[in-house]
C-alpha cells in the first residue's frame, strides 16, 4: 500500500523522457542522485549469479560497472537460464558464488534453510523498511527462516516487476474499433467480439525450459486477486486455504476460460504449452497480426521485436488487467522482485549491499528500462519511458498490492508443482485434478 | 538379389534424407533474414513465396500539407539498411474496416479485405492504390497532413540469402569466438589423457597378468554404466576441497593476499579434463582391450624371446598395430565432449569469456530465441568442427568400430 502512494506522489512529477531500452547507455552511471563513498576494493572480484539473460544481462552489466568504477572492484556475473538448478549443486558443493539473485523467494527460503545464506544484518533490514514503499513487507520478503528456525533477512529486493498488464497495439485497436475494457466484465466481452469479428484475441504462451508453466500460475494469482478477497490470497499462499478448494478451483476454470478456449488463443488452445513465453507477444506485431492482447508483467517488451521500442514509438501499449465489477474487490495488483543475497561472505560484497541501498544505483537501471523500484529516494525522473511511469499509476491507483504468490510458496510447490500442474492444465488436465496434485505435493513436503 | 539391392538402397536414401533435411534448414535459415527465417519454413526459402510485411507510408514527425503522396511500398520496407532487400511483385494489401451490420442494424461489423493491386481503399480518408511493382499513390480530396499508416502488406517475395548472421555472430562481438577457443581448449586434453591412460591399462588387461585381472576388468566395465549426472554433487565437492587447499598452498608459497589472483578456481578448464577422462575410461580401456587382447599372440611372443620389456613391447608393437581402435576411441570422445553441455555446466568454468559453445549455444537461446537465424549460423559454426574431424579420420572409424569383433583384425 505504501509502494503505490510513493509512486504516485513521485509520478506526477515525472518529465517526460523519451529513451527507450538500450538508448544512452554510455552514460548509465551520470544519475541525478550521486553515488555516496563506498570505499575502495581494488582488485577485489565479486562473484554474481542470477538467471537474467540476454538485454537484461546487458542492463545489469551496465548498472555494475558503476559500482565498478566507484570502488576499483571487478563483478562476475554468469547467467543461466537454468540459474535455479545450478545455484543448488554450487551452494551444496561449497562452490558459492558472492551474491546469487534469486527470482523464487521459495528457492531462497529452502537455501536459508540449508544455512547458505548469510544474513544481510538488522541495519540492512531496517534500512530497507525507512526506504522502500511499502518497506516491511519487502523485509519479510526476503526474511527466512535457518535450519533451527531463527528469523533473519537475506533476500535484498532489487528490480522489481509489476504484473497485472495487458499489452495491445493501439493501431490494431483503433484500425478494429475498440476500446480498452475498465471491467473484467468488459475485458470478456470485447474477447468475444474480437471471436465474433472473425479475430483472435490473446496470445499466451507458458514454455520456459525448465520453468515451463510460470506464465500460467501468474494468470493464476491475478485470477485469485480478482475472484476472492486478499485475505483468502494470503491464506492460499500459506496453504491454510488448500489448492483444491472452491475458491482456487474457481480462479483455475477462469484462467481456463481464456485459455482452454480454441477461439480466444492464438493457435488454439493446445499451443499455450508448447509456445515460448518470449515468443508469444510477437503475435501482437506478426503480419498479419495473430493476435490482440498479450498478458504479462513488466519486463516482457525486451521480448517484442524490437525489443521495446515499440512501446516508445507508440506501436504497442498496455492496460491494466482489470477486475470484476460485480466482485467489488477494488483495484487489486500483482508484483514480483528478484531477490539479492550474500552466499559468500566478503568486505566488497557488503560494500556492494551497500551500493543497492543508493538511490544511484537505482536510477542507473530505472534509466535503461524494464526496471521498477521501491526505492522512496530514487528519483522518478530517472525512468527511462513514459510507459514505465505509467505503470507506476497501476501501481499507485491499485486498492490491494500482493506479491507473487507462486514465489512465495515453497520451493518444492512455487517453483515446482504449481509449474507443471499449471502445465498439465495447459494440455488439458481437468481443475480438480490440477488442484488435487498441486495440495497432494504440498501435503507431502509438510 | 536385384530386389533386395534396390530396396537396400532404397532404404538408404530415405536414411540420408532424414539426416540431411534437419541439416539443410538449419544452414538454409542461418542465411535468410530475420523476418523470412521467423515467418515462413525453410522449405519456402527456394522459390517465390507469399510472405507478409507491415509497411509505414511515410516516416512520423512529416507534417507538410499534401493533396497526393507517391511512394514505393518496397523503398520503404528497405528503408532499413539489410543484406536482405525485399523484392518480388506487390499482391495485396490488408484492410479492415467497420461497416454497418446489416443483419444487425444497432451494431457494426469488421470487414477485412485483400485489395490486389490496382484497385482503391480508403486508408485515413483518401484513395490509396498501389502497384504490382510497389509503387503507391494516396490522393486527398483536400489538402491534408496524414498521420502515416502501418499496413500489411504480402509481396510475392524472390529468394535472397546472406550472410549478414553468420557476420554478426564472428565478428559484432568476441562470444562465439571465445566459446571455439574454450571448446578447443577443453576437448582436445579431455581426448588425449583418457586415450593414453586407457592404452596402457588395455594392454596391462591384455597381456600382463596380475592377480585380480580379470575381477578388476568387470568392475571397469560395470563403471560404464554410471550416469555422470548422479557424480556431480560429489565431484563438485571433490573439486571444491582440491581447490580450497590449492589456494592455501598457494598462498603459503606465494605469499599472496586473499584477492583473485591467489584464489584458485574450483570449476576451470582442468576439472573438466578431470571429470571428462573419468566418465571416458571405462569405455575407452573396454574398447581398447578388446582390440589389444585380438592381436596374433605370436607377435608379442617372439618379441618376449628376443628380451623385449613390456614398455617397449608396449609402444614398437601395440600402438603402431592398434592405430585404428586409438583413432575411432578418439573421435568416439571428441565428439561426446565437444557436444556436452551438462558437464561443462556444471562442472566447467563459468565466466562469459571461459563458456563452451554448447553453453554459447544455450544461452543464444536465451537471448536470441526469438532471432533464429543467428542461432542457427552459431548452431552450424559449432557443427564444422565434429564435421571436419569425423571427415578426416572415417577410415579408421570404420575399421575401428569392428574392433574386438573380428578375432585377428
Amino acid at each position: 500500500m505504501q509502494i503505490t502512494k510513493k509512486i504516485l506522489g513521485a509520478s506526477a512529477l515525472v518529465a517526460a523522457s523519451f529513451t527507450f531500452v538500450g538508448a544512452a547507455q554510455a552514460d548509465v552511471c551520470d544519475t541525478p542522485s550521486k553515488l555516496g563513498d563506498l570505499g575502495s576494493f581494488e582488485g577485489e572480484v565479486i562473484t554474481v549469479a542470477g538467471s537474467m539473460e540476454g538485454q537484461d544481462e546487458k542492463m545489469l552489466l551496465n548498472t555494475v560497472s558503476c559500482f565498478e568504477k566507484a570502488t576499483g572492484a571487478t563483478v562476475k556475473y554468469s547467467g543461466s537460464r537454468d540459474f535455479a538448478a545450478l545455484i543448488v549443486a554450487d551452494l551444496r558443493s561449497n562452490n558459492a558464488p558472492n551474491i546469487s539473485i534469486f527470482p523464487q523467494p521459495g528457492l531462497a527460503g529452502d537455501m536459508a534453510k540449508e544455512g547458505h545464506l548469510v544474513p544481510l544484518g538488522d541495519d540492512l533490514a531496517s534500512w530497507m523498511t525507512e526506504n522502500y514503499g511499502a518497506g516491511s513487507s519487502w523485509v519479510d520478503l526476503g526474511t527466512y527462516a535457518d535450519a533451527d528456525g531463527k528469523k533473519d533477512f537475506y533476500g535484498f529486493a532489487y528490480k522489481m516487476d509489476l504484473k497485472s498488464l495487458v499489452w495491445y497495439s493501439p493501431e490494431q485497436f483503433e484500425d478494429n474499433g475498440y476500446d480498452i475494457p475498465t471491467t473484467m466484465e468488459g475485458l470478456i466481452a470485447l474477447s468475444d467480439q474480437m471471436v465474433a469479428d472473425g479475430n483472435t484475441p490473446w496470445c499466451i504462451g507458458v514454455e520456459s525450459g525448465n520453468a515451463t508453466g510460470w506464465t500460467a500460475t501468474d494468470w493464476m494469482e491475478d485470477l485469485m486477486l480478482r475472484t476472492t478477497s486478499p485475505e483468502n490470497y494470503d491464506k492460499w499462499v500459506s496453504n491454510e486455504l488448500a489448492f483444491n478448494s472452491p475458491e482456487v478451483i474457481n480462479a483455475m476454470e477462469v484462467y481456463g476460460q481464456f485459455s482452454r478456449n480454441d477461439d480466444y488463443v492464438a493457435g488454439g488452445a493446445s499451443s499455450v504449452a508448447t509456445t515460448f513465453f518470449g515468443d508469444a507477444p510477437k503475435g501482437l506485431f506478426s503480419s498479419p497480426v495473430s493476435c490482440l492482447m498479450h498478458r504479462q508483467a513488466s519486463f516482457i517488451p525486451a521480448f517484442f521485436p524490437k525489443k521495446g521500442e515499440e512501446v516508445a514509438n507508440g506501436e504497442a501499449d498496455f492496460f491494466y488487467f482489470p477486475p470484476y465489477e460485480t466482485a467489488n474487490l477494488g483495484n487489486p495488483v500483482l508484483g514480483a522482485g528478484t531477490l539479492w543475497t550474500m552466499t559468500k561472505d566478503s568486505p566488497a560484497t557488503r560494500a556492494f549491499f551497500e551500493f543497492m541501498t543508493e538511490a544511484s544505483a537505482h536510477e542507473a537501471w530505472m534509466g535503461q528500462g524494464t526496471f521498477l523500484t521501491a526505492h522512496k529516494g530514487a528519483s522518478l525522473d530517472a525512468y527511462a519511458t513514459p510507459a514505465l511511469r505509467k505503470q507506476g499509476e497501476i501501481l499507485s491507483t491499485a486498492t490491494t498490492f500482493r506479491f507473487d504468490a507462486s514465489d512465495l510458496m515453497p520451493g518444492a510447490i512455487g517453483a515446482g508443482a504449481f509449474w507443471s500442474e499449471m502445465t498439465a492444465f495447459a494440455n488439458g488436465q481437468d481443475a480438480q485434478t490440477t488442484g488435487d496434485n498441486i495440495q497432494a505435493a504440498w501435503d507431502a513436503i509438510k | 538379389m536385384m530386389i533386395t539391392r534396390t530396396l537396400s538402397h532404397s532404404v538408404l536414401a530415405l536414411i540420408v534424407f532424414i539426416w540431411v533435411v534437419p541439416f539443410v534448414a538449419l544452414v538454409s535459415t542461418s542465411l535468410r533474414s530475420e523476418t523470412e527465417a521467423k515467418t515462413a519454413g525453410f522449405w519456402t526459402a527456394f522459390t517465390p513465396t507469399e510472405l507478409g510485411h507491415r509497411f509505414s507510408t511515410h516516416d512520423k514527425g512529416d507534417d507538410t500539407e499534401i493533396l497526393t503522396m507517391a511512394g514505393n511500398i518496397l523503398a520503404r520496407l528497405n528503408n532499413e539498411a539489410s543484406g536482405f532487400p525485399v523484392t518480388g511483385d506487390v499482391q495485396s494489401i490488408l484492410i479492415k474496416t467497420r461497416i454497418p451490420d446489416p443483419e444487425n442494424p444497432e451494431k457494426t461489423k469488421l470487414v477485412r479485405k485483400l485489395v490486389p493491386a490496382g484497385e482503391v481503399m480508403g486508408v485515413r480518408g483518401g484513395d490509396f492504390v498501389f502497384q504490382t511493382n510497389g509503387d503507391f499513390t494516396w490522393t486527398f480530396e483536400q489538402p491534408a497532413t496524414p498521420k502515416p499508416k502501418n499496413l500489411d502488406v504480402f509481396i510475392n517475395q524472390n529468394p535472397v540469402f546472406g550472410t549478414d548472421a553468420y557476420i554478426e555472430v564472428l565478428f559484432d562481438n568476441k562470444n562465439v569466438p571465445n566459446a571455439l577457443i574454450s571448446s578447443f581448449i577443453v576437448t582436445i586434453p579431455a581426448t588425449i589423457i583418457p586415450i593414453t591412460i586407457a592404452a596402457f591399462a588395455a594392454y596391462a588387461f591384455a597381456w600382463m597378468q596380475f592377480p585380480g585381472r580379470d575381477w578388476l576388468f568387470v568392475i571397469v566395465v560395470s563403471l560404464m554404466v554410471v550416469p555422470t549426472q548422479l557424480a556431480f554433487l560429489p565431484i563438485l565437492q571433490g573439486f571444491s576441497g582440491i581447490a580450497s587447499w590449492a589456494t592455501s598452498m598457494n598462498q603459503w608459497l606465494t605469499d599472496c593476499e586473499l584477492t583473485d589472483t591467489c584464489q584458485v578456481a574450483s570449476k576451470s578448464f582442468a576439472s573438466l579434463w578431470i571429470t571428462h577422462t573419468a566418465f571416458g575410461l571405462p569405455l575407452a580401456i573396454y574398447l581398447l582391450r578388446n582390440y589389444i587382447v585380438g592381436l596374433p599372440k605370436e607377435l608379442l611372443q617372439s618379441a618376449r624371446v628376443d628380451g623385449a620389456s613390456h614398455l617397449q613391447i608396449f609402444t614398437k608393437i601395440i600402438i603402431p598395430l592398434s592405430v585404428p581402435a586409438l583413432a575411432s576411441f578418439s573421435i568416439f570422445q571428441f565428439l561426446w565432449v565437444w557436444n556436452d553441455l551438462i558437464v561443462a555446466l556444471y562442472i566447467g568454468p563459468n565466466n562469459a569469456d571461459d563458456l563452451v559453445f554448447p553453453i554459447r549455444l544455450q544461452k543464444q537461446l536465451g537471448t536470441f530465441k526469438d532471432q533464429l537465424h543467428l542461432l542457427n549460423a552459431s548452431a552450424v559454426i559449432s557443427m564444422i568442427v565434429p564435421v571436419l574431424v569425423f571427415l578426416s579420420m572415417q577410415r579408421y572409424f570404420i575399421r575401428g568400430l569392428l574392433a574386438g569383433s573380428v578375432k585377428g583384425g
